[in-house]
């Protein structure tokens, strides 16, 4: 999948800008602060609906404006024109697909899959467990729909529960474990679909991310990567140990009146050589682990849908040393559309630029050329 | 701006009706300023009779005008067969698929602790009372396909295990995240036939 063409307005420091895209690598020149992210920004609203670096949409609009609008033309198998509009005034955002509202969100999710390499990822190998289920979440929903409905009913089957908890904590009343007993119930049939979902992505996923590595590191270090779940079971049948861990903490869930267990506190644990990576690993290593990730959710992503993500890197070749920078420059080759920012070309004469790619200097959000 | 206190009035009552907004209200008002009386006497008898000539059924809690509902009444509904539905309006959903041709028992909502919704709260007892009394031979769960309406079809299969009584659920094929009332007939009807035994 390509996006072809981009049209912003009051998008952040974009007042106006309309720009055509390369199909290979489109790099995006400029200093701090001078609208280079915000592009990147806009390609993954249209993707997701949703803001890159959990900004608010409100911060997005342009100052003194009311609202904003992105335009984007995708072309696959057939052209689709995506626009994202929302309102400050009535705080509202809508999603149209060749100018016909989609409601909801997750109509979008997975039909413009995007890859997405930016700074603040560091956390999902040096942050909270949370950190790593949202990302591994958002991969598998890019890749499943019917996981994205468990896991949204499944939020709202904890939010369900926990209220009941806080009731039962509060009443004591006998007569409301009836009722808890069948949220429990529920909490495990959709639970343990997550747990299995995730048992069985991280199986495929493992030799993608595995591969990926091997592109940007000579070196024969394996990495690899472990999924705890249900305070580390080992158990075959989920279902049951679910029942299990849940029986353990029956009286202690209602004293605290929230859910103790549940895939909702799973960890995904990363491993270099069998060391754990979080506790052991150098910050090269960790740079190298999550650029391999994001590249192997590219490739799991481009054959399990079967349409090609575009891959959005924000300032990555930075803090890279120059052998790692040509490694994933050549590697660059083998993906499809990619968007990348980079303060000053001059230094990175290694970088792929191939006759199809496209050089964007941007400064003051305007774009000088292109 | 000066606008007439008798429209005012009738647009700010309109606007009060769910998706009507103030833009869709005025223009309603203006619609019915410019009709004949006769066809507004009929309007505004029709809304009032829908509430004076109405109650709920005792029986199974739908919308009727006396205190058994037709389709409660009828000879020729199987009443051995009972179909549980959250709200009067999936009644109404499942009656134009045609497909179903038993009776039906509203619960008033789902369970939601969320929103204060718990057991004692829904017709429950009511229904209890109905599969016993009628010797009901199947009870048929059409709640939304929501974690609400799976969670209160799982509660409720629990409550009827003690009774002679087949327990079953519309199929999934619902589409997701949708409500009942919203699915086309078709796929109402098709959920209808593939019903699942809990
Ligand atoms: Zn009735």
């Amino acid at each position: 999948m390509i996006i072809n063409k981009i049209d912003l307005k009051n998008f952040r420091l974009h007042k106006e800008t309309k720009i055509n895209f390369s199909k290979h690598l489109n790099y995006i020149v400029g200093g701090n602060g001078q609208g280079k992210t915000s592009l990147l920004e806009s390609i993954y609203y249209l993707c997701t609906s949703k803001n890159l670096t959990q900004s608010k949409d409100l911060e997005v609009v342009s100052f003194s404006e009311l609202y904003f609008n992105v335009v984007g033309n995708f072309s696959d198998l057939v052209n689709n024109n995506v626009r994202i509009f929302f309102n400050k005034e009535e705080n509202k955002k809508s999603i149209f697909i060749d100018e016909k509202n989609i409601g909801r969100a997750s109509t979008l999710i997975g039909n413009f899959p995007v890859v997405t390499l930016i700074p603040s990822n560091h956390l999902i190998t040096q942050g909270a467990p949370s950190d790593r289920r949202k990302y591994f979440d958002s991969v598998i929903s890019q890749a499943s729909s019917t996981y994205l409905k468990i896991l949204l009913d499944y939020n709202r089957t904890l939010k369900q529960r926990s209220s009941l908890l806080n009731q039962i904590k509060e009443s004591k009343s006998k007569k409301l474990f009836d009722e808890l007993n069948v949220w429990t119930e529920s909490l495990v049939n959709q639970g343990s679909e997550i747990i299995e979902h995730r048992i069985k992505f991280l199986k495929i996923f493992q030799d993608y991310f595995q591969n990926s590595y091997k592109k940007i590191m000579d070196v024969l270090e394996i990495p690899t990567i472990e999924y705890s779940f249900l305070n580390n079971s080992v158990e075959s049948n989920i279902k049951k140990a679910f029942v299990d861990e849940l029986k353990k903490c029956e009286s202690l869930e209602i004293v605290r009146g929230s859910n103790l267990v549940g895939p909702h506190k799973d960890d995904f644990i990363f491993n270099l050589n069998e060391n754990e990576l979080k506790k052991y690993g150098s910050q090269g290593q960790h740079k190298t682990f999550l650029i391999a990730l994001r590249f192997g959710e590219f490739f799991y992503l481009k054959n399990i849908i079967g349409r090609t993500p575009i891959f959005l890197m924000d300032d990555i070749f930075g803090e890279l040393d120059a052998f790692r920078a040509n490694k994933i420059s050549e590697y660059l080759k083998e993906i499809g559309q990619a968007f990348i920012t980079l303060t000053d070309l001059s230094n990175f004469d290694y970088l792929a630029n191939g006759n199809e790619d496209l050089i964007i200097n941007i400064k003051n959000g305007q774009i000088i050329n292109a | 701006m000066i606008i007439p206190s008798t429209l005012q009035k009738a647009i700010d009552e309109l606007s009060k009706l769910p998706s009507i907004g103030r833009k869709s209200a005025q223009r309603l008002a203006l619609h019915i300023l410019k009709s004949e009386l006769l066809e507004v006497q009929n309007l505004s008898k029709s809304i009032l009779e829908l509430k004076e000539n109405t109650q709920i059924c005792k029986n199974c809690f739908n919308i009727s005008e006396n205190e058994i509902c037709d389709i409660c009444k009828s000879e020729k509904r199987d009443k051995s067969i009972i179909c549980v539905v959250e709200e009067i309006s999936d009644v109404i959903a499942i009656e134009k698929t045609n497909e179903f041709n038993g009776l039906y028992h509203v619960l008033g909502g789902v369970l939601s602790p969320l929103s204060g919704k718990d057991a004692d709260s829904l017709n429950l007892k009511e229904l209890i009372a109905r599969v016993k009394l009628e010797n009901s031979t199947e009870v048929i769960l059409a709640l939304n396909p929501d974690t609400e309406g799976e969670t209160t079809s799982l509660y409720i299969g629990r409550l009827l295990k003690t009774f002679n009584v087949k327990v079953s659920r519309l199929a999934r094929g619902l589409p997701i995240g949708g409500d009942l009332e919203f699915a086309d007939d078709a796929t109402i009807g098709r959920a209808m036939l593939s019903r699942i035994q809990l």
